[in-house]
Protein backbone atom coordinates (compact mmCIF):
# COMPACT_ATOMS: atom_id res chain seq x y z
CA UNK A 1 0.00 0.00 0.00
CA UNK A 2 2.87 2.33 0.81
CA UNK A 3 4.21 4.30 -2.10
CA UNK A 4 1.96 2.47 -4.56
CA UNK A 5 1.90 3.79 -8.07
CA UNK A 6 -1.88 3.47 -8.28
CA UNK A 7 -3.36 6.72 -9.50
CA UNK A 8 -4.97 8.50 -6.62
CA UNK A 9 -8.23 10.34 -6.91
CA UNK A 10 -8.64 14.06 -6.58
CA UNK A 11 -10.52 15.74 -3.77
CA UNK A 12 -12.63 18.77 -4.43
CA UNK A 13 -14.98 20.65 -2.12
CA UNK A 14 -17.78 18.43 -3.44
CA UNK A 15 -16.02 15.37 -2.02
CA UNK A 16 -14.98 17.17 1.17
CA UNK A 17 -18.47 18.25 2.06
CA UNK A 18 -19.73 14.77 1.28
CA UNK A 19 -17.17 13.29 3.66
CA UNK A 20 -17.93 15.81 6.38
CA UNK A 21 -21.65 15.14 6.24
CA UNK A 22 -21.22 11.38 6.08
CA UNK A 23 -19.03 11.63 9.18
CA UNK A 24 -21.63 13.74 10.97
CA UNK A 25 -24.30 11.12 10.42
CA UNK A 26 -22.12 8.11 11.11
CA UNK A 27 -24.17 5.92 8.80
CA UNK A 28 -26.63 6.69 5.99
CA UNK A 29 -28.97 4.70 3.77
CA UNK A 30 -28.20 4.64 0.08
CA UNK A 31 -31.10 6.87 -0.81
CA UNK A 32 -29.85 9.52 1.62
CA UNK A 33 -26.31 9.09 0.34
CA UNK A 34 -27.42 9.79 -3.22
CA UNK A 35 -29.31 12.82 -2.05
CA UNK A 36 -26.29 13.98 -0.11
CA UNK A 37 -24.10 13.58 -3.17
CA UNK A 38 -26.50 15.67 -5.29
CA UNK A 39 -26.59 18.30 -2.54
CA UNK A 40 -22.80 18.55 -2.47
CA UNK A 41 -22.65 19.00 -6.23
CA UNK A 42 -25.35 21.63 -6.08
CA UNK A 43 -23.46 23.60 -3.44
CA UNK A 44 -19.95 23.46 -4.88
CA UNK A 45 -20.15 22.58 -8.56
CA UNK A 46 -23.59 23.29 -9.89
CA UNK A 47 -22.90 22.67 -13.57
CA UNK A 48 -20.93 19.44 -13.29
CA UNK A 49 -22.55 16.12 -14.07
CA UNK A 50 -23.03 14.05 -10.96
CA UNK A 51 -20.68 11.06 -10.94
CA UNK A 52 -22.12 7.59 -10.62
CA UNK A 53 -22.21 6.93 -6.87
CA UNK A 54 -19.91 3.91 -7.05
CA UNK A 55 -17.25 5.86 -8.96
CA UNK A 56 -17.67 8.86 -6.70
CA UNK A 57 -17.05 6.74 -3.63
CA UNK A 58 -14.19 4.79 -5.18
CA UNK A 59 -12.51 8.08 -5.98
CA UNK A 60 -12.78 9.23 -2.38
CA UNK A 61 -11.64 5.85 -1.08
CA UNK A 62 -8.47 5.98 -3.14
CA UNK A 63 -7.59 9.20 -1.32
CA UNK A 64 -8.61 7.81 2.07
CA UNK A 65 -6.44 4.74 1.65
CA UNK A 66 -3.33 6.40 3.06
CA UNK A 67 -5.35 7.30 6.16
CA UNK A 68 -6.43 3.68 6.73
CA UNK A 69 -10.13 4.50 6.46
CA UNK A 70 -12.74 3.89 3.79
CA UNK A 71 -16.38 4.42 2.95
CA UNK A 72 -17.86 0.96 3.22
CA UNK A 73 -21.14 -0.28 1.83
CA UNK A 74 -23.18 -2.83 3.69
CA UNK A 75 -26.72 -4.05 3.96
CA UNK A 76 -29.09 -3.98 6.95
CA UNK A 77 -29.69 -7.42 8.34
CA UNK A 78 -33.43 -7.11 8.81
CA UNK A 79 -34.60 -5.80 5.44
CA UNK A 80 -31.62 -5.59 3.14
CA UNK A 81 -31.38 -1.81 2.84
CA UNK A 82 -27.97 -0.69 1.57
CA UNK A 83 -26.11 1.53 4.03
CA UNK A 84 -22.82 3.41 3.97
CA UNK A 85 -20.43 4.31 6.77
CA UNK A 86 -16.90 5.62 7.14
CA UNK A 87 -14.94 2.82 8.78
CA UNK A 88 -11.47 2.26 10.14
CA UNK A 89 -9.43 -0.24 8.16
CA UNK A 90 -6.74 -0.73 10.73
CA UNK A 91 -8.76 -0.90 13.87
CA UNK A 92 -8.41 -3.78 16.23
CA UNK A 93 -10.71 -2.42 18.91
CA UNK A 94 -13.81 -0.34 19.32
CA UNK A 95 -11.59 2.71 19.12
CA UNK A 96 -14.04 5.02 17.41
CA UNK A 97 -16.26 4.88 20.44
CA UNK A 98 -13.43 5.16 22.90
CA UNK A 99 -13.41 8.93 23.01
CA UNK A 100 -17.19 9.28 23.16
CA UNK A 101 -17.87 6.94 26.03
CA UNK A 102 -16.47 6.37 29.51
CA UNK A 103 -14.74 3.16 30.52
CA UNK A 104 -17.78 1.66 32.23
CA UNK A 105 -19.99 2.65 29.30
CA UNK A 106 -17.67 0.90 26.86
CA UNK A 107 -17.69 -2.16 29.06
CA UNK A 108 -21.49 -2.12 29.07
CA UNK A 109 -21.39 -2.19 25.28
CA UNK A 110 -18.94 -5.06 25.35
CA UNK A 111 -21.24 -7.02 27.68
CA UNK A 112 -24.24 -6.33 25.45
CA UNK A 113 -22.20 -7.34 22.41
CA UNK A 114 -21.30 -10.67 23.98
CA UNK A 115 -24.91 -11.40 24.89
CA UNK A 116 -25.99 -10.52 21.35
CA UNK A 117 -23.37 -12.76 19.76
CA UNK A 118 -24.19 -15.66 22.05
CA UNK A 119 -27.93 -15.36 21.58
CA UNK A 120 -29.92 -17.53 19.21
CA UNK A 121 -31.92 -14.65 17.75
CA UNK A 122 -29.21 -12.01 17.64
CA UNK A 123 -31.06 -10.00 20.28
CA UNK A 124 -30.22 -9.48 23.94
CA UNK A 125 -32.95 -8.45 26.33
CA UNK A 126 -32.65 -5.23 28.27
CA UNK A 127 -33.09 -7.17 31.51
CA UNK A 128 -30.20 -9.51 30.81
CA UNK A 129 -27.89 -6.64 29.91
CA UNK A 130 -28.83 -4.60 32.95
CA UNK A 131 -28.25 -7.59 35.21
CA UNK A 132 -24.57 -7.40 34.30
CA UNK A 133 -24.22 -3.85 35.56
CA UNK A 134 -22.36 -4.97 38.68
CA UNK A 135 -19.63 -6.62 36.63
CA UNK A 136 -18.61 -3.50 34.74
CA UNK A 137 -15.10 -2.12 34.81
CA UNK A 138 -14.59 1.43 35.92
CA UNK A 139 -16.94 3.62 37.92
CA UNK A 140 -19.96 1.90 39.44
CA UNK A 141 -23.10 2.28 37.33
CA UNK A 142 -26.70 2.01 38.46
CA UNK A 143 -29.30 0.20 36.36
CA UNK A 144 -31.17 3.44 35.73
CA UNK A 145 -27.99 4.99 34.39
CA UNK A 146 -27.27 1.93 32.28
CA UNK A 147 -30.68 2.31 30.63
CA UNK A 148 -29.69 5.83 29.60
CA UNK A 149 -26.35 4.64 28.29
CA UNK A 150 -28.07 2.00 26.16
CA UNK A 151 -30.28 4.77 24.76
CA UNK A 152 -27.16 6.77 23.98
CA UNK A 153 -25.84 3.81 21.98
CA UNK A 154 -29.14 3.63 20.11
CA UNK A 155 -29.05 7.35 19.36
CA UNK A 156 -25.49 7.10 18.09
CA UNK A 157 -26.47 4.15 15.94
CA UNK A 158 -24.35 1.45 17.52
CA UNK A 159 -27.36 -0.51 18.79
CA UNK A 160 -30.93 -1.00 17.60
CA UNK A 161 -33.78 -1.51 20.05
CA UNK A 162 -36.89 -3.54 19.28
CA UNK A 163 -39.47 -4.15 21.99
CA UNK A 164 -37.03 -4.06 24.86
CA UNK A 165 -34.37 -6.10 23.11
CA UNK A 166 -31.11 -4.91 21.63
CA UNK A 167 -29.11 -5.93 18.59
CA UNK A 168 -26.23 -4.42 16.64
CA UNK A 169 -26.93 -1.53 14.28
CA UNK A 170 -25.76 -2.09 10.70
CA UNK A 171 -23.13 0.54 11.35
CA UNK A 172 -21.63 -1.45 14.21
CA UNK A 173 -21.48 -4.55 12.04
CA UNK A 174 -19.78 -2.63 9.22
CA UNK A 175 -17.31 -1.04 11.56
CA UNK A 176 -16.58 -3.91 13.89
CA UNK A 177 -16.93 -7.11 11.87
CA UNK A 178 -13.21 -7.74 11.80
CA UNK A 179 -12.85 -7.00 15.50
CA UNK A 180 -15.77 -9.28 16.38
CA UNK A 181 -14.51 -12.17 14.29
CA UNK A 182 -11.05 -11.88 15.84
CA UNK A 183 -12.28 -11.49 19.40
CA UNK A 184 -15.03 -14.11 19.46
CA UNK A 185 -13.93 -16.64 16.85
CA UNK A 186 -15.82 -19.54 18.43
CA UNK A 187 -19.06 -17.75 19.14
CA UNK A 188 -19.61 -15.84 15.89
CA UNK A 189 -22.13 -17.02 13.34
CA UNK A 190 -21.42 -16.75 9.64
CA UNK A 191 -23.86 -16.57 6.74
CA UNK A 192 -23.72 -19.61 4.48
CA UNK A 193 -24.31 -17.50 1.38
CA UNK A 194 -22.16 -14.37 1.73
CA UNK A 195 -19.76 -15.68 4.40
CA UNK A 196 -19.95 -12.43 6.38
CA UNK A 197 -20.68 -12.00 10.04
CA UNK A 198 -24.25 -12.90 10.94
CA UNK A 199 -26.12 -11.49 13.92
CA UNK A 200 -29.75 -11.89 12.81
CA UNK A 201 -30.87 -14.43 10.27
CA UNK A 202 -32.68 -17.68 9.53
CA UNK A 203 -31.29 -21.13 10.24
CA UNK A 204 -31.90 -24.58 8.86
CA UNK A 205 -33.57 -26.71 11.50
CA UNK A 206 -31.89 -29.86 10.27
CA UNK A 207 -28.25 -28.98 9.72
CA UNK A 208 -28.03 -25.64 11.48
CA UNK A 209 -26.52 -23.46 8.75
CA UNK A 210 -27.54 -19.82 8.86
CA UNK A 211 -28.35 -17.15 6.30
CA UNK A 212 -29.01 -13.42 6.45
CA UNK A 213 -32.60 -12.45 5.68
CA UNK A 214 -31.57 -10.46 2.58
CA UNK A 215 -29.37 -13.38 1.50
CA UNK A 216 -32.34 -15.74 1.90
CA UNK A 217 -34.45 -13.34 -0.15
CA UNK A 218 -31.95 -13.26 -2.98
CA UNK A 219 -31.11 -16.97 -2.91
CA UNK A 220 -34.67 -18.19 -2.94
CA UNK A 221 -36.04 -15.47 -5.19
CA UNK A 222 -38.86 -16.88 -7.32
CA UNK A 223 -38.17 -20.38 -6.06
CA UNK A 224 -41.41 -22.20 -5.32
CA UNK A 225 -39.76 -24.92 -3.27
CA UNK A 226 -36.96 -23.44 -1.20
CA UNK A 227 -34.46 -26.03 0.04
CA UNK A 228 -31.48 -25.72 2.31
CA UNK A 229 -28.32 -25.22 0.20
CA UNK A 230 -26.36 -27.46 2.56
CA UNK A 231 -28.57 -30.46 3.45
CA UNK A 232 -31.33 -30.00 0.86
CA UNK A 233 -34.06 -30.24 3.46
CA UNK A 234 -37.18 -28.15 3.00
CA UNK A 235 -36.57 -24.57 4.16
CA UNK A 236 -39.25 -23.98 6.80
CA UNK A 237 -39.18 -20.20 7.18
CA UNK A 238 -41.03 -17.42 5.41
CA UNK A 239 -38.96 -16.11 2.52
CA UNK A 240 -38.61 -12.32 2.74
CA UNK A 241 -38.85 -10.07 -0.30
CA UNK A 242 -35.78 -8.66 -2.00
CA UNK A 243 -35.29 -4.99 -1.13
CA UNK A 244 -36.52 -2.79 -3.95
CA UNK A 245 -35.66 0.91 -3.58
CA UNK A 246 -38.23 1.94 -6.20
CA UNK A 247 -41.09 0.24 -4.35
CA UNK A 248 -39.96 1.91 -1.14
CA UNK A 249 -40.28 5.34 -2.64
CA UNK A 250 -43.71 4.64 -4.11
CA UNK A 251 -45.17 3.49 -0.85
CA UNK A 252 -44.04 6.76 0.69
CA UNK A 253 -41.92 5.09 3.34
CA UNK A 254 -39.01 7.36 2.51
CA UNK A 255 -40.18 10.79 3.51
CA UNK A 256 -39.34 13.52 1.07
CA UNK A 257 -40.12 16.15 3.67
CA UNK A 258 -36.76 17.51 4.79
CA UNK A 259 -37.93 18.44 8.27
CA UNK A 260 -39.02 14.97 9.23
CA UNK A 261 -35.82 13.55 7.78
CA UNK A 262 -33.86 15.76 10.12
CA UNK A 263 -35.79 14.77 13.19
CA UNK A 264 -35.49 11.10 12.26
CA UNK A 265 -31.75 11.29 12.73
CA UNK A 266 -32.29 11.52 16.46
CA UNK B 1 -3.99 2.42 19.50
CA UNK B 2 -0.22 2.54 19.75
CA UNK B 3 1.95 -0.09 18.18
CA UNK B 4 4.97 -1.51 19.94
CA UNK B 5 8.19 0.23 18.95
CA UNK B 6 10.10 -1.47 16.21
CA UNK B 7 13.80 -1.68 15.73
CA UNK B 8 15.48 0.66 13.35
CA UNK B 9 16.16 4.34 13.37
CA UNK B 10 13.52 6.97 13.32
CA UNK B 11 13.02 8.79 10.08
CA UNK B 12 14.32 12.31 9.82
CA UNK B 13 11.67 15.02 9.96
CA UNK B 14 10.67 16.35 6.60
CA UNK B 15 12.22 19.48 5.17
CA UNK B 16 10.40 22.71 5.80
CA UNK B 17 7.79 23.51 3.21
CA UNK B 18 6.94 19.92 2.27
CA UNK B 19 3.19 19.79 2.27
CA UNK B 20 2.04 16.66 0.59
CA UNK B 21 0.90 14.35 3.38
CA UNK B 22 1.89 10.73 3.13
CA UNK B 23 1.09 10.13 -0.50
CA UNK B 24 4.42 10.19 -2.24
CA UNK B 25 6.39 8.06 0.16
CA UNK B 26 9.18 7.12 -2.15
CA UNK B 27 10.47 10.60 -2.86
CA UNK B 28 11.61 10.97 0.72
CA UNK B 29 14.49 8.87 1.94
CA UNK B 30 15.19 9.69 5.56
CA UNK B 31 18.47 8.61 7.09
CA UNK B 32 18.35 5.84 9.61
CA UNK B 33 20.90 7.26 11.98
CA UNK B 34 19.93 6.99 15.62
CA UNK B 35 22.59 9.31 16.97
CA UNK B 36 21.31 12.36 15.11
CA UNK B 37 17.66 12.67 16.08
CA UNK B 38 16.92 15.80 14.09
CA UNK B 39 18.28 17.21 10.86
CA UNK B 40 17.53 20.56 9.30
CA UNK B 41 16.71 21.46 5.72
CA UNK B 42 18.10 19.41 2.91
CA UNK B 43 18.62 16.27 4.97
CA UNK B 44 16.26 14.29 2.80
CA UNK B 45 18.93 13.05 0.45
CA UNK B 46 19.99 9.40 0.39
CA UNK B 47 23.39 9.09 2.03
CA UNK B 48 24.75 6.62 -0.47
CA UNK B 49 26.63 9.07 -2.67
CA UNK B 50 30.10 7.90 -1.70
CA UNK B 51 29.49 4.12 -1.07
CA UNK B 52 32.19 1.78 -2.31
CA UNK B 53 31.38 -1.27 -4.46
CA UNK B 54 28.99 -3.58 -2.58
CA UNK B 55 30.13 -6.83 -1.01
CA UNK B 56 27.54 -9.45 -0.12
CA UNK B 57 27.72 -8.45 3.53
CA UNK B 58 27.50 -4.82 2.52
CA UNK B 59 24.45 -5.53 0.37
CA UNK B 60 22.73 -7.35 3.23
CA UNK B 61 23.47 -4.50 5.62
CA UNK B 62 22.14 -2.01 3.13
CA UNK B 63 18.99 -4.09 2.60
CA UNK B 64 18.46 -4.33 6.35
CA UNK B 65 18.85 -0.58 6.65
CA UNK B 66 16.38 -0.03 3.85
CA UNK B 67 13.87 -2.37 5.49
CA UNK B 68 14.23 -0.60 8.81
CA UNK B 69 13.74 2.72 7.08
CA UNK B 70 10.59 1.50 5.37
CA UNK B 71 9.23 0.10 8.63
CA UNK B 72 9.92 3.32 10.45
CA UNK B 73 8.34 5.27 7.64
CA UNK B 74 5.25 3.07 7.69
CA UNK B 75 5.03 3.54 11.41
CA UNK B 76 5.22 7.28 11.00
CA UNK B 77 2.44 7.17 8.40
CA UNK B 78 0.29 5.05 10.68
CA UNK B 79 0.76 7.52 13.49
CA UNK B 80 -0.20 10.43 11.26
CA UNK B 81 -3.32 8.52 10.16
CA UNK B 82 -4.24 7.76 13.78
CA UNK B 83 -3.75 11.37 14.74
CA UNK B 84 -6.06 12.49 11.93
CA UNK B 85 -8.78 10.12 13.15
CA UNK B 86 -8.20 11.14 16.75
CA UNK B 87 -8.59 14.82 15.88
CA UNK B 88 -11.73 14.19 13.85
CA UNK B 89 -13.40 12.18 16.57
CA UNK B 90 -12.39 14.64 19.28
CA UNK B 91 -13.59 17.58 17.25
CA UNK B 92 -16.96 15.97 16.78
CA UNK B 93 -17.42 16.52 20.49
CA UNK B 94 -16.31 20.09 19.92
CA UNK B 95 -13.93 20.10 22.85
CA UNK B 96 -10.49 21.63 22.16
CA UNK B 97 -7.71 19.09 21.89
CA UNK B 98 -4.48 19.51 23.82
CA UNK B 99 -1.03 18.54 22.70
CA UNK B 100 -0.58 16.36 25.78
CA UNK B 101 -3.70 14.38 24.88
CA UNK B 102 -2.36 13.79 21.40
CA UNK B 103 0.96 12.62 22.77
CA UNK B 104 -0.67 10.43 25.39
CA UNK B 105 -3.20 8.67 23.15
CA UNK B 106 -1.61 8.65 19.72
CA UNK B 107 1.96 9.82 19.36
CA UNK B 108 3.65 8.19 22.32
CA UNK B 109 7.37 7.80 21.97
CA UNK B 110 7.43 9.53 18.60
CA UNK B 111 6.93 12.67 20.63
CA UNK B 112 10.11 14.24 19.30
CA UNK B 113 8.56 14.24 15.85
CA UNK B 114 5.41 15.98 17.04
CA UNK B 115 5.82 19.10 14.84
CA UNK B 116 6.25 17.00 11.73
CA UNK B 117 3.44 14.60 12.59
CA UNK B 118 0.99 17.35 13.35
CA UNK B 119 1.96 19.27 10.21
CA UNK B 120 1.25 16.23 8.06
CA UNK B 121 -1.97 15.50 9.91
CA UNK B 122 -3.02 19.11 9.34
CA UNK B 123 -2.36 18.75 5.63
CA UNK B 124 -4.50 15.62 5.43
CA UNK B 125 -7.26 17.35 7.32
CA UNK B 126 -7.11 20.26 4.94
CA UNK B 127 -6.86 18.34 1.68
CA UNK B 128 -9.14 15.41 2.43
CA UNK B 129 -11.75 16.85 4.77
CA UNK B 130 -11.58 20.61 4.32
CA UNK B 131 -10.74 21.34 7.95
CA UNK B 132 -8.11 23.75 9.19
CA UNK B 133 -6.26 22.72 12.32
CA UNK B 134 -5.93 25.91 14.29
CA UNK B 135 -3.89 26.47 17.36
CA UNK B 136 -6.50 27.89 19.61
CA UNK B 137 -4.43 28.74 22.63
CA UNK B 138 -0.72 29.16 22.17
CA UNK B 139 0.13 28.98 25.85
CA UNK B 140 -1.72 25.74 26.57
CA UNK B 141 -1.13 24.15 23.17
CA UNK B 142 -4.79 23.51 22.43
CA UNK B 143 -6.18 23.03 18.95
CA UNK B 144 -9.54 23.07 17.23
CA UNK B 145 -10.72 22.25 13.75
CA UNK B 146 -12.33 24.96 11.69
CA UNK B 147 -14.45 24.16 8.66
CA UNK B 148 -12.89 25.75 5.60
CA UNK B 149 -15.70 24.82 3.22
CA UNK B 150 -17.73 27.79 2.14
CA UNK B 151 -20.65 28.52 4.45
CA UNK B 152 -24.05 27.56 3.05
CA UNK B 153 -26.77 29.81 1.73
CA UNK B 154 -30.18 29.81 3.37
CA UNK B 155 -31.85 27.26 1.10
CA UNK B 156 -28.77 25.08 0.99
CA UNK B 157 -28.71 24.86 4.75
CA UNK B 158 -32.08 23.14 4.80
CA UNK B 159 -30.74 20.32 2.67
CA UNK B 160 -27.61 19.83 4.66
CA UNK B 161 -29.08 16.98 6.74
CA UNK B 162 -27.06 18.26 9.66
CA UNK B 163 -27.20 15.97 12.66
CA UNK B 164 -26.61 18.60 15.28
CA UNK B 165 -29.68 20.66 14.41
CA UNK B 166 -31.70 20.97 17.60
CA UNK B 167 -28.76 21.48 19.94
CA UNK B 168 -27.28 24.18 17.77
CA UNK B 169 -30.72 25.74 17.49
CA UNK B 170 -30.85 25.94 21.25
CA UNK B 171 -27.39 27.47 21.29
CA UNK B 172 -28.50 30.08 18.75
CA UNK B 173 -31.42 31.05 20.97
CA UNK B 174 -29.04 31.60 23.87
CA UNK B 175 -26.48 33.47 21.77
CA UNK B 176 -29.32 35.63 20.48
CA UNK B 177 -30.55 36.40 23.98
CA UNK B 178 -27.03 37.27 25.11
CA UNK B 179 -26.42 39.55 22.15
CA UNK B 180 -29.71 41.41 22.43
CA UNK B 181 -29.07 42.03 26.12
CA UNK B 182 -25.80 43.79 25.41
CA UNK B 183 -23.43 40.81 25.14
CA UNK B 184 -24.17 39.21 28.47
CA UNK B 185 -27.25 37.65 30.03
CA UNK B 186 -27.90 36.58 33.59
CA UNK B 187 -28.29 32.87 34.14
CA UNK B 188 -31.80 33.43 35.45
CA UNK B 189 -32.81 35.14 32.21
CA UNK B 190 -31.54 32.25 30.13
CA UNK B 191 -33.55 29.69 32.09
CA UNK B 192 -36.59 31.96 32.01
CA UNK B 193 -36.45 32.07 28.21
CA UNK B 194 -36.03 28.32 27.98
CA UNK B 195 -38.88 27.67 30.37
CA UNK B 196 -41.12 29.69 28.08
CA UNK B 197 -40.09 27.29 25.31
CA UNK B 198 -41.05 24.33 27.44
CA UNK B 199 -37.52 23.36 28.39
CA UNK B 200 -36.87 22.64 32.07
CA UNK B 201 -33.25 22.65 33.25
CA UNK B 202 -33.15 19.25 34.90
CA UNK B 203 -35.91 17.44 33.08
CA UNK B 204 -34.83 15.09 30.29
CA UNK B 205 -35.78 16.59 26.92
CA UNK B 206 -36.22 14.33 23.92
CA UNK B 207 -34.15 16.64 21.69
CA UNK B 208 -31.59 18.13 24.07
CA UNK B 209 -31.09 15.46 26.67
CA UNK B 210 -30.53 17.12 30.03
CA UNK B 211 -30.61 20.85 29.17
CA UNK B 212 -28.74 21.94 32.27
CA UNK B 213 -25.87 19.57 31.46
CA UNK B 214 -25.92 20.59 27.80
CA UNK B 215 -25.68 24.28 28.55
CA UNK B 216 -23.61 24.43 31.71
CA UNK B 217 -21.16 21.67 30.81
CA UNK B 218 -21.10 20.90 27.10
CA UNK B 219 -21.53 24.39 25.67
CA UNK B 220 -19.15 25.92 28.19
CA UNK B 221 -16.52 23.21 27.74
CA UNK B 222 -16.80 23.52 23.99
CA UNK B 223 -16.15 27.25 24.43
CA UNK B 224 -19.42 28.24 22.81
CA UNK B 225 -20.47 29.98 26.03
CA UNK B 226 -18.57 31.66 28.83
CA UNK B 227 -19.95 31.42 32.33
CA UNK B 228 -18.84 33.97 34.92
CA UNK B 229 -19.80 35.12 38.33
CA UNK B 230 -21.19 38.63 38.40
CA UNK B 231 -19.05 40.66 40.81
CA UNK B 232 -20.59 42.25 43.90
CA UNK B 233 -23.69 40.09 43.86
CA UNK B 234 -24.88 38.49 47.03
CA UNK B 235 -26.27 35.85 46.84
CA UNK B 236 -23.85 35.26 43.93
CA UNK B 237 -25.33 35.55 40.47
CA UNK B 238 -23.83 34.26 37.26
CA UNK B 239 -23.95 35.42 33.69
CA UNK B 240 -23.39 33.96 30.24
CA UNK B 241 -21.58 35.59 27.36
CA UNK B 242 -20.38 34.38 23.98
CA UNK B 243 -17.43 32.00 24.24
CA UNK B 244 -14.38 32.31 21.97
CA UNK B 245 -15.62 29.52 19.71
CA UNK B 246 -18.86 31.33 19.05
CA UNK B 247 -16.91 34.40 17.98
CA UNK B 248 -14.93 32.23 15.59
CA UNK B 249 -17.80 30.27 14.13
CA UNK B 250 -20.61 32.78 13.89
CA UNK B 251 -21.04 36.51 13.49
CA UNK B 252 -23.18 39.05 15.31
CA UNK B 253 -24.93 39.85 12.05
CA UNK B 254 -25.93 36.24 11.58
CA UNK B 255 -27.28 35.98 15.11
CA UNK B 256 -29.15 39.27 14.72
CA UNK B 257 -30.63 37.92 11.52
CA UNK B 258 -31.77 34.82 13.38
CA UNK B 259 -33.42 36.87 16.13
CA UNK B 260 -35.03 39.17 13.54
CA UNK B 261 -36.52 36.19 11.75
CA UNK B 262 -37.94 34.84 14.99
CA UNK B 263 -39.74 38.13 15.56
CA UNK B 264 -40.70 38.48 11.88
CA UNK B 265 -38.87 41.82 11.67
CA UNK B 266 -35.85 43.24 9.90
CA UNK B 267 -32.45 43.40 11.65
CA UNK B 268 -32.58 47.19 11.36
CA UNK B 269 -35.48 47.14 13.80
CA UNK B 270 -32.86 47.13 16.56
CA UNK B 271 -30.58 50.05 15.59
CA UNK B 272 -28.08 49.62 18.42
CA UNK B 273 -27.48 45.94 17.76
CA UNK B 274 -27.55 46.53 14.02
CA UNK B 275 -24.80 49.13 14.23
CA UNK B 276 -22.76 46.85 16.43
CA UNK B 277 -23.20 44.00 13.97
CA UNK B 278 -22.09 46.19 11.07
CA UNK B 279 -18.96 47.19 12.97
CA UNK B 280 -18.29 43.51 13.69
CA UNK B 281 -18.63 42.70 9.98
CA UNK B 282 -16.12 45.41 9.11
CA UNK B 283 -13.67 44.06 11.69
CA UNK B 284 -13.99 40.55 10.32
CA UNK B 285 -13.43 41.71 6.75
CA UNK B 286 -10.29 43.55 7.81
CA UNK B 287 -8.96 40.58 9.76
CA UNK B 288 -9.64 38.28 6.82
CA UNK B 289 -7.82 40.58 4.40
CA UNK B 290 -4.84 40.76 6.73
CA UNK B 291 -4.74 36.96 7.13
CA UNK B 292 -4.91 36.43 3.38
CA UNK B 293 -2.14 38.94 2.75
CA UNK B 294 0.19 37.32 5.25
CA UNK B 295 -0.61 33.86 3.87
CA UNK B 296 0.33 35.04 0.40
CA UNK B 297 3.55 36.48 1.74
CA UNK B 298 4.43 33.24 3.48
CA UNK B 299 3.62 31.18 0.41
CA UNK B 300 5.91 33.23 -1.81
CA UNK B 301 8.67 33.05 0.81
CA UNK B 302 8.32 29.28 0.94
CA UNK B 303 8.41 29.06 -2.84
CA UNK B 304 11.67 30.96 -2.71
CA UNK B 305 13.45 28.34 -0.60
CA UNK B 306 11.84 25.30 -2.23
CA UNK B 307 14.77 23.07 -3.05
CA UNK B 308 13.34 20.15 -5.02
Amino acid sequence: MQGSTRRMGVMTDVHRRFLQLLMTHGVLEEWDVKRLQRHCYKVHDRNATVDKLEDFINNINSVLESLYIEIKRGVTEDDGRPIYALVNLATTSISKMATDFAENELDLFRKALELIIDSETGFASSTNILNLVDQLKGKKMRKKEAEQVLQKYVQNKWLIEKEGEFTLHGRAILEMEQYIRETYPDAVKICNICHSLLIQGQSCETCGIRMHLPCVAKYFQSNAEPRCPHCNDYWPHEIPKVFDPEKERESGVLKSNKKSLRSRQH
Amino acid sequence: MLQTPESGGLPVPQAEGEKDGGHDGETRAPTASQERPKEELGAGREEGAAEPALTRKGARALAAKALARRRAYRRLNRTVAELVQFLLVKDKKKSPITRSEMVKYVIGDLKILFPDIIARAAEHLRYVFGFELKQFDRKHHTYILINKLKPLEEEEEEEDLGGDGPRLGLLMMILGLIYMRGNSAREAQVWEMLRRLGVQPSKYHFLFGYPKRLIMEDFVQQRYLSYRRVPHTNPPEYEFSWGPRSHLEISKMKVLGFVAKLHKKEPQHWPVQYREALADEADRARAKARAEASMRARASARAGIHLW
